[in-house]
């Protein structure tokens, strides 16, 4: 599919029944108090759920998310109003309070509205699922149930769910921009509970992204999606508990992605420097990890899951070197901060929906792939822990990190031996970012399935790395 | 205002039968906030906003289907219902599937005191002001670096509900809070923390001035921690650290996941998963808390459940769904097709926090996690944390960059003592608890 293909211009008017000069109103109404920025966000958002429990399609579900929200800047300040009530009436009312954040009445200028379209569409859905039958999607949720189910008797209990959803959103600014996107987002999963004697497992796995319904069959089937979940619960029911205290630990391909999401990432976001509150605020352009580790964001990485064509400012987006070498080079910039920082926009700035302010988020975070072949990384260590399968992570603005490992083995003389379950890893992200001793050259992206949260805020992400090696790491087991 | 949203879900239910639908229901909410960030004396943003929102279910021959909307433009929504009765045809057919029977008994929304009209005439500069006090305060200390910021937030909210069962009801609902977020030492040697207070009522909320003070000393007292080794100790458990641990309790008692197979306490209903000192309530009625009100998302009144009592387990929490699923009587803890806590607590115990600090030897006093490692199908526990190291019964040092490891099954066995400092901070609360021992993870 060619990336330039024609892009559909987004009939804002039939969605959200305002005209341009409406938006001019609203924009001049917004600016009447003064401020440097105003801009209004539109988004009509429509979602479907399938989930299929104890051999039925138990419920399905169908949801429309539509508002507007406005938003007034004055130097660091925002003022910020919402409705989902798209009256005149109410819309003047949000626009008002987002003018409240300032009181130096002006001239209200009209601003002239240039629109333009995006000029790369990274989404890759031919068969766009919002419009797709039910009983076509409902056949896709069964074909992973079963496959799941018919993994193994021990598998007792399946979940399987699909979602999807197109978000339309249209961004007038007060510099003039007029711009819209149509963002599809398709999710599938599959939870599998197993059992042996008294105990009882968990696995999960799934797929999806901005793609279309085609993608279950060229690049990712249900049926592969159900049998790794009963995979997953099937090796922890032989999983013995995971080791506890310092030691080497080596990260598997794709999935460990969440520890540079947590661990270099979050800290990288504009706000956190910009308000001195990251430990990397004072350090850009200084080595704060292993000259191995060279990280990139790249919110336009075809069909990924945390891609976009527009952030949810407007900015187009840009793959954008965070790492390189192990010194500092970039920050995720929302509109906000690269204004007060004086620096260029990457097109990081997001929100959840239209009720939220745009923040500095990250899309597709990954750590670029090195020169080590996987094997001689896991050969290289005596006694140690392999973490193989993850949880999700938590960071604070400190550093201090945590993932949880649901899966992993324990390394022996160079080799996975025995199978361990649940354990948490710590640690302080510049520490560890300086063990890392080895990068493998095997580059994997983990499942399209991951959601962020920062300030309440959810967003779709993806992230990925290569096998890494850390020297020493503080692992939580049980033992 | 009301009046308009219940004339709008009873049509609507009315609709849908006329549809097709043998049962429906139909809830909106009404909600206005005010939310204002002040960061470093200046206000950061200010949002101030109004919305609705519509949720509905269709049951058709024991089939089901949801559907929601913030469009509430009434041809969105008839399309939506009509959409859904045609959604729930394709469906299978499920016999635990329905709308709970009308119960008989109604409880007066009045009497539970959650909503406070002073909430809503609490002018903007007032709650900016709440909030640069309490940031002005905790900066104006010496050993505070840096701030995330102070926050007022404040919730106006009605909801309504109707069902083809006969169920019409409404509440309304206030909330506010006040916190702020702080940072301490240099940059390479950052510790955080933060405080808040939040109430239904305006004037139970804590002053600024106890806030910002809770905050500063909550940050301060992580300056310069150790690393420790590798140890299984007791941990002794802050009321904050003891709601985060009910929390998972609640997730694997919910009757959602005990039918699905999901949670390590599915078969304990009258057996022993705790020792006597266990004792957790669920209650939708006590007068003013956060987690209450008259009735849950499926119309069903609240009540007081107990959960645990004495170590034995009780009741799990269920839905109508979940209720018919496992031969039990809905708690009224529907929300959405899920469930969730009303105000759900352990009950507090004979001792004060410093005497149970005194208790140990040696010990890990817990005061944040870090991270998401459980897992309710074990009930396995492993998270990063952040303590106070107890030497001698008395606090010695801040520890950091460990994790603490058990399981739930066990600690509810091994609670040694439990404290009489009970707080309803939240809709989910405890007091402080001291477990004999837990894994700890250091160097």
């Amino acid at each position: 599919m060619n990336e330039t293909a024609t892009f559909p211009a987004i009939p804002f008017e039939d969605h959200f029944r305002l005209s341009l000069g409406d938006f001019q109103r609203i924009l001049g109404i917004a600016q009447s108090s003064g401020g440097s920025f105003a801009e209004l966000f539109l988004e009509y958002r429509a979602y479907n759920f399938i989930v299929m429990e104890e051999d039925i399609i138990k419920e399905t579900a169908e949801s429309i998310s539509l508002g507007l929200g406005i938003r007034v800047v004055a130097g660091e300040k925002t003022g910020y109003g919402y409705t989902n009530d798209l009256s005149f009436e109410k819309i003047k009312k949000a626009a008002l309070s987002a003018a409240a954040i300032t009181s130096s009445p002006t001239t209200v200028r009209v601003v002239d509205l240039g629109q333009i379209r995006p000029v790369h569409n990274y989404y890759r859905a031919r068969e766009i699922p919002h419009s797709a039958p039910l009983g076509k999607k409902i056949g896709l949720v069964k074909e992973a149930y079963l496959a799941c189910q018919k993994s193994d008797p021990a598998v007792k209990k399946v979940k399987a769910a699909f979602q999807d959803q197109i978000q339309y959103v249209t961004i007038a600014n007060s510099d003039g921009l007029l711009v819209s996107d149509a963002r599809p987002l398709l999710k599938l999963s599959c939870v599998a509970i197993a059992q042996k004697g008294r105990r009882r497992e968990y696995g999960f796995s799934g797929g999806g992204g901005r793609v279309g319904l085609e993608y279950f069959v060229s690049a990712l089937t249900p049926a592969e999606i159900g049998k790794a979940a009963a995979q997953e619960a099937l090796s922890l029911l032989e999983a013995k508990d995971a080791p506890a205290g310092e030691m080497p630990v080596v990260l598997s391909p794709g999935n460990a992605g969440v520890l540079i999401h947590e661990a270099v990432g979050h800290l990288l976001e504009a706000d956190f420097n910009r308000k001195k509150t990251s430990v990397f605020w004072d350090k850009f352009g200084s080595r704060v990890a292993s000259p191995l580790v060279t990280i990139y964001d790249d919110p336009t990485i075809p069909a990924f899951r945390g891609s976009y064509n527009i952030d949810d400012e407007g900015t187009p987006p840009r793959k954008t070197l965070l790492i390189e070498k192990g010194v500092i080079k970039g920050l995720l910039q929302d509109r906000l901060s690269a204004g007060l920082m004086n620096m260029p926009l990457t097109g990081h700035g997001r929100r959840q929906d239209f009720t939220d302010i745009p923040i500095p988020r990250m899309a597709n975070t990954y750590i670029e792939k090195g020169e080590y072949d996987p094997q001689e990384i896991v050969k290289s260590v005596k006694k140690g822990f392999y973490a193989d399968r993850f949880q999700g992570g938590q960071v604070e603005d400190s550093g201090k990190f945590t993932f949880s490992v649901s899966s992993g083995f324990l390394i022996e003389n160079g080799k996975l031996t025995v199978p361990v379950k649940q354990a948490t890893l710590i640690g302080s992200n510049v520490d560890i970012l300086n063990k890392i001793e080895m990068v493998g050259h095997d580059l994997m992206f983990g499942l399209q399935t991951g959601t962020c949260s920062k300030e309440g805020q959810d967003v779709p992400v993806t992230d990925g790395c290569p096998t890494l090696k850390i020297s020493k790491m503080t692992v939580g087991g049980l033992r | 205002m009301k009046d308009d949203l219940l004339f709008i879900a009873e049509r609507l239910v009315q609709y849908g039968r006329a549809c097709g639908a043998d049962e429906i229901e139909v809830g909106i909410g009404d909600g206005t906030e005010f939310s204002v960030d002040v960061r470093l004396g200046e206000i950061e943003n200010l949002i101030e906003a109004g919305s609705r929102s519509l949720g509905l279910r269709i049951i058709k021959d024991k089939k089901t289907a949801f559907a929601a909307s913030s469009d509430l433009a009434e041809e969105t929504l008839r399309h939506l219902i009509r959409n859904a009765v045609r959604r729930a045809e394709l469906a299978n057919k499920d016999e635990f599937s329905g709308l709970p029977v009308l119960s008989r008994r109604t409880i007066d929304p009045a009497t539970l005191a959650i909503f406070d009209p002073e909430v809503g005439r609490l002018e903007s500069k007032t709650k900016i002001a709440l909030a640069l006090e309490t940031e002005r305060i905790a900066l104006a200390d010496k050993r505070i670096t840096n701030s995330h910021g102070a926050s007022f937030v404040t919730n106006e909210g009605t909801s309504v509900l109707a069902s083809s069962n006969g169920f019409l009801g409404e509440c309304q609902k206030t909330y506010c809070s006040l916190g702020v977020g702080l940072q301490a030492g240099e940059t390479d040697d950052l510790v955080e923390d933060f405080w808040f207070s939040s109430q239904t009522h305006f004037k139970d909320l804590e002053a600024p001035e106890k806030i910002a003070r809770t905050a500063v000393e909550r940050t301060v007292r992580q300056l310069k921690p150790r690393k420790i080794k590798t140890q299984r100790v007791p941990v002794v458990f802050e009321p904050q650290m003891t709601a985060g641990l009910l929390g998972f309790l609640f997730s694997c008692a919910a009757g959602t996941a005990i039918y699905q197979k999901a949670s390590f306490l599915v078969d304990k209903l009258g057996q022993r998963i705790g020792n006597d000192r266990i004792t957790v309530i669920d209650d939708g009625l006590l007068p003013g808390k956060l987690g209450s009100g008259p009735f849950d998302s499926e119309g069903v009144p609240s009540r007081r459940t107990v959960v645990v009592r004495n170590g034995i387990l009780k009741n799990y929490l269920c839905n109508t769904y979940a209720a018919r699923k496992l031969k039990l009587k809905s708690t009224g803890n529907a929300d959405g097709n899920g469930v969730s806590p009303n105000n759900f607590y352990l009950e507090a115990g004979p001792h004060s926090p410093a005497e149970i600090i005194r208790s140990c030897e040696k010990g890990l006093l817990l005061i944040r996690t870090l991270g998401h490692g459980l897992n309710s199908v074990t009930g396995d526990i492993s998270r990063g944390a952040f303590g106070l190291w107890i030497e001698k019964g008395e606090i010695a040092y801040p520890v950091s960059e460990i994790t603490i490891s058990g399981n739930l099954g066990r600690i509810l066995k091994t609670v040694e003592m439990v404290g009489n400092d009970l707080e309803f901070r939240g809709s989910i609360c405890g007091p402080t608890i001291k477990v004999a021992e837990m894994m700890v993870a250091g160097e």
